[in-house]
């Protein structure tokens, strides 16, 4: 009875505000090297600081107008859109997809599951380099077997193309993502009640009908992390633009987080690489609570 | 070696007599062969001669360990298995030390400067590394601190932070307050009660803290890239960088594909014996959060 008491009032015995003293070496260094260079960014991207030298004048909003005329900040965010919406579509449809077949009872299951996870476990750096040959042209995996095909395996050159490099290299980020997204759908497949299914299926529904009507209403959680988390993975594209094209060819792999990489490190322009930064963080802040919101609205409605 | 696989999975499903059990079998088994094709050709090429780069779509045609003899001394293996061992095992161990102590209060204190503190930990999740790199940087020089092969490990705790914050209070609200209650008549200090009641009860969360956080840190090849600069300190994905400019060498791809079976060896180890380990964690790690 005493201890009801004691958890009504603002005043806890048992948790006084001293409890705060636990939290202090996790918001030091979260404070010291995350949030306050978050907000360095913004005074830079008002100056011409150059990474290295402290003599650096205030120039106002040019370096937003700069990126804004040379085309580099629609450029760099229509590509990381792209990238995203390839990564959640492909790696949600792939790994739900998988997801459901292999919730089935199936022997060799968790093979399968092993087979799609595993490459999940590589460095995005050991990927790169897998692709790299996977995509090469002449000799790479793909075209050495359009040449068995009799195909003509030399005019293959997806990451040489401006127009097929940034799919190419989305589609290495979906090969590494989707089976982490079909394990989280799994585990949220398995909290589905077997006697709702049960009953579907004595009132005579398809199985695409207990697919639509059940399974995926109760799994709309589940839905939502992992859209949620293939955005913030997405919006963050910077491993395979970095290690497979470089940017290219011309700009077409430039995705936000590249770019602000190539202009703060290649170009010593930390003042024009801070101002896409904001614009980035901005875009990114805006999407995530958007989708957020959305799916928050979604999940209830169902 | 696929069809083999193939007769004899369609054999086992045949035995339920089920046509569509049976196009499903075949399907996974295309879909699966699809994935791990490039990683199929990377083994079979990586213990081919340096030199012979002939027809790689022909597996496993011949076995010498020529490759990765010469992609283990050109990494410094050890000493770079070393390096990551001792940077993802001391990251992990100080993440989930900060981690629950900082969910500690958060969880347990009704109020809104704890609701903030959640929100704040959390907007950190958004937050792309390579946009902050560079005033980062800056701060490590302005507090002095070396450039040491353990210098990527602050970064590596700070950005597990939010995430690992994250998942250990929403683990801890299920923690009945009823053990605290009566660990406190009994006269626990509330250092005592976090370290011998609360964090013994977390230990799903831990696993999944460790799992998810430590492949991360393990894989990582951003943070050391920028604040390594000797190549006895690398770890074992940083070290990878310099083989970058082998790509346009044709004599060098069977080592490359050594060096990337040899990066990617420990951890696949390590999944294997822990497979159900990991599958949990990281369906845990997701759902809670």
């Amino acid at each position: 009875m005493k201890e009801k008491k004691k958890r009504g009032t603002p005043i806890s015995l048992v948790f006084p505000k001293r409890m705060y003293v636990f939290i202090i070496p996790a918001i030091a260094l979260f404070l010291t090297f995350w949030i306050i260079p978050v907000f360095q960014l913004f005074y830079y991207s008002v100056t011409n600081f150059n990474g290295v030298n402290y003599d650096y004048d205030f120039v106002g909003f040019k370096n937003y107008m700069t990126l804004f005329r040379e085309g580099t900040l629609v450029n760099s965010i229509k590509n990381t859109l792209i990238y995203a919406v390839i990564m959640v579509l492909g790696s949600n449809l792939l790994g739900l997809v998988l997801a459901m077949a292999l919730n089935v009872k199936l022997r060799g299951k968790a093979f399968f599951r092993t087979a799609s996870y595993v490459p999940a476990l590589f460095s995005a750096i050991v990927v790169g380099f897998i692709w790299s040959y996977v995509y090469m042209p002449e000799s790479g995996m793909i075209a050495s077997l359009m040449n068995t095909l009799g195909l003509d395996g030399s005019s293959f050159n997806v990451l040489g193309n401006y127009k097929t490099a940034l799919y190419a290299i989305a589609i290495v980020e979906m090969w590494k993502a989707f089976g982490t997204t079909m394990i989280i759908y799994l585990a949220g497949l398995q909290t589905v009640d077997e006697s709702l299914i049960e009953a579907g299926r004595i009132d005579g529904c398809t199985e695409w009908q207990l697919i639509r009507k059940i399974k995926l209403p109760l799994i709309s959680a589940t839905i939502t992390i992992n859209v949620i988390l293939s955005i913030i993975g997405g919006l963050k594209a910077f491993d395979y633009a970095f290690i497979m094209t470089n940017g290219g060819p011309g700009k077409s792999t430039n995705t936000l987080m590249f770019t602000v990489y190539k202009i703060a490190f290649t170009d010593q322009m930390m003042g024009k690489a801070s101002a896409l930064s904001v614009v980035a963080f901005i875009v990114i802040i805006a999407i995530t609570i958007f989708m957020l919101y959305f799916m928050n609205k979604r999940e209830v409605e169902l | 070696m696929a069809k083999r696989q193939k007769s004899y999975k369609e054999k086992e499903a045949a035995a339920k007599l089920s046509p569509g059990i049976i196009v499903l079998y075949i399907l996974l088994i295309l879909f699966c062969l699809l994935v791990i094709s490039p990683l199929l050709i990377v083994v079979s090429s990586s213990f081919r001669e340096p030199g012979n780069m002939r027809s790689p779509l022909e597996l496993f045609t011949q076995f010498s360990f020529d490759s990765y003899i010469s992609a283990f001394t050109k990494m410094n293996y050890p000493m770079q298995l070393l390096n990551s061992l001792m940077t993802t095992g001391g990251s992990v161990i100080l993440i989930v030390i900060f981690a629950t102590m900082a969910s500690y209060p958060i969880a347990r204190i009704k109020s809104k400067t704890s609701r903030f503190l959640y929100y704040f930990f959390i907007a950190g999740l958004v937050i792309p590394s390579q946009m902050v790199i560079v005033p980062v940087a800056q701060m490590f020089g302005n507090l002095n601190i070396p450039n040491t092969r353990f210098t990527p490990m602050v970064m590596f705790i700070t950005c597990s932070l939010p995430f690992s914050t994250f998942l250990f209070t929403g683990f801890m609200k299920g923690v009945p307050v009823e053990i605290e209650e009566s660990a406190y008549l009994d006269g626990a200090s509330l250092w005592q009660r976090f370290s011998r009641v609360v964090f013994p009860l977390l230990k799903p969360a831990t696993v999944s803290v460790v799992i998810t956080q430590g492949m991360w840190i393990w894989n990582d090849y951003f943070f050391p890239m920028i604040f390594i600069s000797k190549s006895s300190q690398y770890s074992l994905p940083v070290g990878m960088i310099q083989f970058l400019g082998d790509r346009e060498n044709p004599a060098q791809w069977n080592v490359l594909f050594a060096a990337c079976v040899l990066c990617a060896l420990p951890l696949i180890v390590v999944f294997a014996v822990l497979q159900k380990q990991f599958i949990n964690g990281i369906a845990a790690g997701a759902v809670k959060g």
